[in-house]
């Protein structure tokens, strides 16, 4: 007999999510992903300067800060067919870079690892022991017995207290935890160091957009200008912080997080690399253009889609064909002008609030109906995954060297073949291993960028379609970015120098959504499916896969 | 020559109708006014001037404010002034003229239309002081002056050190904050300058048409009425 | 429920520190509050005798960025206030319980700490069509905020989003998300506003009611004074360049390279109270104005009504995005100076007519003599 358990809060994300699944014979069954929270976004942005957008859109999430931003200021620019100097393009990817390594770090000490390091166990721990095993993995230099027993110390008189705070009522001595205590402890080091680290690598936010969370963009360039001859722009000093928290940060991605990840990853191996795997189709806008953003071949990473887990085959991916990219509402609270089974792409977006829910309080979704708040998005009708792991995947079939060394050499370290990239620990191993790929690329352009202004260019702004009165007077467009999460498109209509229409395809909304009118599942759901569930009490495998994902809802739908 | 034309048109007579402070307020508040909306209009949209120098070398633009704010002070005391005579002053001056709560006000505002605006009706209407409409204009642009006041001040409250525009703090928050505060206060010029352009037309059109020397009234104080047998009729009811 | 609830005090001194560390600790804690000597033992005894205050933080209406905000504060550092300032039993960001665990540590907390608990809440509330805006564990935020705003002893309202609204309250507001102000009354509250605000200042304002065991002095819109009593117009450091009328025409142009006011480019500074001329982001790195672009005034409420951004004022309503007051004032001014000259047109004609009348009298009186 089936068994419905429901997880609403799903905690350790970003949103508000809850997710419904039947359980037969200790196998989850059936599974329902809903977003239960909306603010109606798209439906404030109507009538606005589209100069403006960045600004609202930004403010979708917090979390994957500036992504949002980023998608917008393409999206206008390319409306209007604004072409952004070179330097704007390297300051914006060097803070695209900056995002994704605070970003992954958090998820992965912050958001995912209680998943897999039982922190009550840590108390355990030999500290002597645990000194050795960060030695044998690492070179990073505080992993001395006297740094782990403090810590230990530190962490028993926490528990002690009695106020377990924000480890309160955790999964602890679930027998799905494998770790010993001390590498529990090693990771609860970390946790620890990695919060004091995240707060650095932003910086460079801050010392190109004036703040984090939620940097400034601008349509048509960047907002900071570059005067190395002045005390009030980018100059010798402000570059020089910038150099030194990517080296810094390259340093934790290489000596903390990716061989924090391949050694918990070995302990989980055997199981979590053929779980959850799901969806067998992957999808990229590709990113970090290196000869501007119409070069699509100049991207480190690469746009395509993989069908069918095929890597010999790499479809292409046109925003502007009606057909391919296209948002559904069968089992969404919106309500379409032409009826719940039609598609529309995205310059032809609606967005009418309709709640058909249960009443609240409720205790099940009605899940034959519509369950929630996240739009069903398609490409070429087929449900895609998206995210770090479709970026390498695409990447690995597009042929880039870069992308194809780190994934061999990641699998190789593991001791895991391909195949074992498609499941919930591949998922988690490809966020740790295209980190430690833009932490090299955050370097490379930031040499760029010096060898620009060394050369004299210091040019950071295109002010040509600045103003409306060189708009034409109607005009559509869409930006692609990759955020953290997985590909992002912002589009635009703009009409009388004022947004017509503006609509967002996010990437938790192509992993989190609903099902379609041809009842296909998105990459949440079917990932669930198959999955073992060993204690309906405490699910902790469900919150292992979702959060595999790196789940945010007010993304998925703003 | 006046005497001259006394003599020919028996039916004018001189009446005293601005006392000497009311003609002061109302010049001392005109070119207040005049310098808050020049300044006022810089302060919104500056000029460029590109300096060569350092910020340390000049300040046009705080003099442009400073004066701004001695002209609000100016403004906001006057007007003060010119609220008090409302009390004091003579009957053409008192407050009862500006506020149109009497029937007849309001008829007298529909006759004024009818033959000044629209002028659908020939021949002159009666009064002394200011005409119906006119009075209830200027009892809207009194408020309007208080709503500058309360606006300017409140803004000025966040970067003055006296204790004076600290008074007028409260008000900002009630417009929503010191965004709403500056666009309200920044629309206000404009109906100042509306105002401006309509008065100083009507008034010359008056004199003009009623030949009744109201222009130079703000100056000597008399104005020139024609004697009429409706006239005490008016004043009456 | 364990009862054992050690100092922070002694929490110190169970971490190995000495008490001369710990006033050390203190007294640096006092200094960046910009306290007196006597401030400084104030905060020690504070400290010394409080066992961590338990803390419910509530998600609604939000992009998180209030969280992620807070996790960059530098001093305190945020790992050493969540293990060792306060006890932050419910957070769904952060916490390890999901599901019905969860739910138990926000209960659990609501009953053994009833008027004890401080409630902080990230997050607008959606009040039209009775909350489905925004449900978790199938309650409506607008429940829940009322169940556990009832036993707090204080809430702080983080951010925008939870003290006006912010950008999901911006025209036309569709889910008619409210701040925590317009739905629960009776309790004190501090509004935090930024969009979100500097993680210094969210841990400082956790540190004053810690330190001080009291609300820290709040404006008259509830906002702690000791961030948000002045404009970051008088804080910035470009203020000179406004004085002496020095500003940024274009994006990029000399002046930009220069650092001159952003006021043309539309800075709402002039119009924002918040701390970031001085306190500045992320452990004091820069802030907006710094890096060439100007404030938008994200602490100051409907700021998402007040554009467009690069506009020194808002845009009229109903004129479309260009139209300043300026642009509808100036149009006015010429369609008025139209109408008087017609109007004095028009006069002349009416006075010729009074002209002919008069002479046709005067043609009469003297026809009659
Ligand atoms: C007829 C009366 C007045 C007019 C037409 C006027 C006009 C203006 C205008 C157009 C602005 C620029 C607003 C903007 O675009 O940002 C302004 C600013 C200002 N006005 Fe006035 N104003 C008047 C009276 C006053 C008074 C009585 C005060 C009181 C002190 C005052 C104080 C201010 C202040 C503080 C500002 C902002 C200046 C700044 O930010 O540096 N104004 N005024
Ligand atoms: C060349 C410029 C001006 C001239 C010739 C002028 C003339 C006059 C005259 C003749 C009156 C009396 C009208 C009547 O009897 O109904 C008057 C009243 C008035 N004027 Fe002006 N004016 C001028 C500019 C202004 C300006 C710039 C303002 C300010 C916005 C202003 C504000 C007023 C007010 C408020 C009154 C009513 C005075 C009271 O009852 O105390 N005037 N003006
Ligand atoms: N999904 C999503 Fe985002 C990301 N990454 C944005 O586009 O998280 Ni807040
Ligand atoms: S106040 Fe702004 S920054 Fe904070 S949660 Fe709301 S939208 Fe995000
Ligand atoms: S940049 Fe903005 S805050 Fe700074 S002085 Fe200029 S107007 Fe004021
Ligand atoms: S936009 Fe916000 S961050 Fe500060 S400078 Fe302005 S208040
Ligand atoms: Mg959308």
């Amino acid at each position: 007999m089936a068994n419905r358990i429901v997880v609403d809060p799903i905690t350790r994300i970003e949103g508000h999510l809850r997710v419904e699944v039947e359980i037969k014979d200790g196998k989850i069954v059936d599974a329902y992903s809903s977003g239960t929270m909306v603010r109606g976004l798209e439906l404030i942005l109507k009538d606005r300067d589209p100069r403006d957008a960045w600004a609202f859109t930004e403010r979708v999430c917090g979390v994957c800060t500036t992504v949002h931003a980023l998608a917008s200021v393409r999206t206008v620019e390319n409306a209007l067919g604004i072409v952004i100097p070179p330097n704007a393009e390297l300051i914006r990817n060097l803070m695209f870079a900056a995002q994704y390594m605070q970003d992954h770090v958090v998820h992965f000490y912050h958001l995912h690892a209680f998943d897999w390091v039982d922190v009550i166990s840590a108390l355990n721990a030999d500290p002597a022991e645990t000194s050795k095993i960060a030695q044998s993995i690492s070179k990073w230099p505080k992993s001395s017995p006297g740094y782990f027993s403090d810590l230990k110390k530190r962490l028993t008189s926490f528990v002690d207290s009695g106020q377990l705070g924000i480890f309160a009522n955790g999964y602890w001595g679930h027998k799905a935890y494998k770790l010993p205590p001390e590498v529990n402890l090693l990771a609860v080091a970390h946790y620890l160091e990695a919060l004091e680290w995240q707060k650095e690598i932003v910086k460079v936010h801050t010392i190109f957009g004036g703040k984090n969370p939620h940097p400034n963009y601008l349509v048509g360039g960047v907002p900071c200008s570059i005067n190395i001859d002045d005390s009030n722009a980018l100059n010798a000093e402000r570059l020089a912080l910038v150099q030194k928290l990517f080296e810094d940060a390259k340093t934790f991605v290489e000596q903390v997080y990716v061989p924090d990840l391949i050694a918990i990853a070995g302990f989980y191996k055997s199981d979590w690399a053929a779980i959850g795997g799901g969806l067998e189709n992957y999808m990229a806008y590709g990113d970090l253009p290196t000869n501007g953003i119409n070069d699509i071949s100049s991207f480190k990473f690469p746009r395509g889609v993989v069908v069918g887990r095929n890597l010999n085959e790499l479809h292409e991916v046109d925003g502007g064909d009606p057909d391919q990219i296209k948002e559904y509402i069968k089992h969404s609270w919106y309500e379409y002008s032409d009826g719940d089974d039609a598609g529309h792409h995205p310059w032809e977006g609606e967005t009418n609030l309709n709640y058909t829910g249960p009443k609240p309080p409720y205790d099940q979704l009605n899940v034959e109906e519509k369950y929630s708040w996240m739009k069903t998005p398609r490409w070429k009708g087929l449900p895609m995954e998206v995210g770090p792991l479709a970026r390498l995947l695409v990447g690995y079939a597009a042929g880039s060297e870069e992308i194809k060394e780190v994934v061999t050499e990641g699998l190789g370290a593991l001791g895991a073949p391909v195949g074992a990239l498609f499941s919930t620990l591949g998922r988690t191993a490809a966020r740790g291993l295209e980190t430690k790929l833009v932490a090299n690329w955050g370097l490379e352009f930031f040499n760029q960028l010096m060898a620009n202004i060394k050369n004299g260019n210091t040019s950071t702004f295109n002010n040509e379609k600045w103003d409306p009165n060189t708009w034409p007077e109607e005009a559509k467009g869409v930006g692609f970015t990759e955020a953290p999460r997985g590909a992002l498109s912002h589009w635009i209509k703009i009409k009388n120098k004022k947004i017509d229409n503006y609509q967002l395809v996010v990437p938790s909304t192509w992993n989190a959504s609903p099902r379609d009118p041809n009842n296909q599942m998105s990459a949440y759901e079917s990932s669930l499916i198959g999955t073992p569930i060993e204690d309906p009490e405490n699910p902790l495998e469900i919150l292992r896969t979702i959060h595999s994902f790196d789940p945010c809802i007010s993304c998925a739908v703003h | 020559m006046e005497q001259n034309i006394l003599k020919l048109d028996p039916k004018l007579k001189l009446v005293y109708v601005w006392q000497q402070p009311v003609r002061i307020f109302h010049w001392v508040n005109a070119l207040a006014v005049l310098m808050l909306c020049i300044t006022g209009y810089l302060i919104g949209a500056p000029l460029a001037i590109q300096h060569g120098t350092e910020a340390s070398f000049n300040y046009w633009f705080g003099i442009i404010r400073a004066i701004h704010f001695i002209a609000g002070y100016v403004f906001f005391f006057n007007f003060i002034f010119r609220l008090y005579w409302g009390f004091v002053g003579n009957e053409y001056s008192k407050w009862d003229n500006y506020v149109p709560y009497k029937k007849k006000q309001w008829k007298g505002i529909w006759e004024v239309l009818k033959v000044d605006i629209f002028q659908l009706k020939l021949g002159p209407y009666e009064t002394i002081g200011h005409n119906s409409l006119a009075s209830t204009t200027y009892f809207m642009t009194f408020i309007a002056f208080i709503f500058q006041s309360l606006t300017g001040f409140g803004l000025y409250a966040a970067m003055s050190p006296s204790w004076f525009p600290k008074l007028f703090s409260w008000f900002v928050p009630l417009v929503g904050g010191d965004m709403a505060a500056r666009h309200l206060h920044h629309l206000l010029m404009w109906v100042f300058i509306l105002f401006a352009m309509i008065h100083i037309y009507l008034v010359f059109y008056h004199d003009y048409i009623e030949r009744n020397g109201v222009t130079s009234s703000m100056i000597g104080g008399w104005k020139f009425i024609e004697v009429n047998e409706d006239e005490d009729k008016m004043n009456e009811d | 429920m364990n009862n054992k609830r050690p100092t922070i005090y002694e929490e110190f001194k169970a971490k190995g520190y000495s008490r001369r560390e710990f006033v050390t600790f203190c007294s640096l804690m006092g200094a960046w509050l910009g306290l007196e000597v006597s401030g400084v033992s104030q905060v020690a005894k504070a400290l010394e005798a409080k066992s961590r205050p338990p803390i419910i933080w509530l998600h609604f209406q939000e992009c998180t960025c209030c969280s992620e905000s807070f996790i960059r504060s530098s001093h305190p550092l945020v790992a050493d206030i969540i293990l060792d300032k306060i006890s932050l039993d419910y957070t769904e960001t952060l916490m390890a319980a999901a599901g019905h665990q969860a739910e138990k540590s926000l209960h659990d907390t609501m009953t053994n700490y009833k008027g004890e608990y401080i409630l902080m809440v990230e997050g607008s509330i959606p009040t039209k069509e009775d909350g489905v805006y925004c449900c978790i564990g199938g309650k409506t935020a607008y429940d829940i905020m009322q169940e556990v705003a009832e036993g707090a002893k204080a809430i702080i309202a983080w951010g925008s989003c939870a003290t006006n609204g912010c950008v999901q309250a911006a025209a036309p507001n569709p889910t008619g998300a409210a701040p925590v102000g317009k739905v629960i009354h009776g309790k004190p509250i501090i509004n935090v506003p930024g969009c979100p605000p500097i993680a210094e200042v969210m841990a400082g304002v956790v540190v004053h009611l810690l330190a001080f065991d009291r609300i820290p002095a709040l404006d008259s819109q509830n906002r702690p004074k000791s961030f948000y009593s002045r404009r970051v117009h008088d804080t910035c450091y470009r203020r000179p360049n406004y004085d002496a009328g020095l500003f940024v025409e274009t994006f990029d142009d000399e002046n930009a390279k220069k650092g001159y006011c952003l006021y043309k480019m539309g800075c709402k500074g002039p119009n924002t109270y918040n701390a970031c001329g001085v306190i500045r982001w992320n452990n004091g790195v820069s802030f907006p104005i710094q890096s060439g672009h100007p404030c938008i005034g994200c602490s100051e409420n409907n700021f998402w009504d007040n554009g467009p951004f690069y506009e020194h004022l808002k845009s009229f309503p109903g004129f479309g995005i260009e139209s300043t007051a300026d642009k509808v004032g100036l149009g006015l001014g010429i369609a008025t100076g139209a109408a008087l000259g017609a109007h004095a047109v028009a006069t002349n004609i009416r006075k010729r007519k009074l002209i002919i009348k008069g002479r046709k009298e005067i043609e009469a009186e003297s026809s009659n003599d």
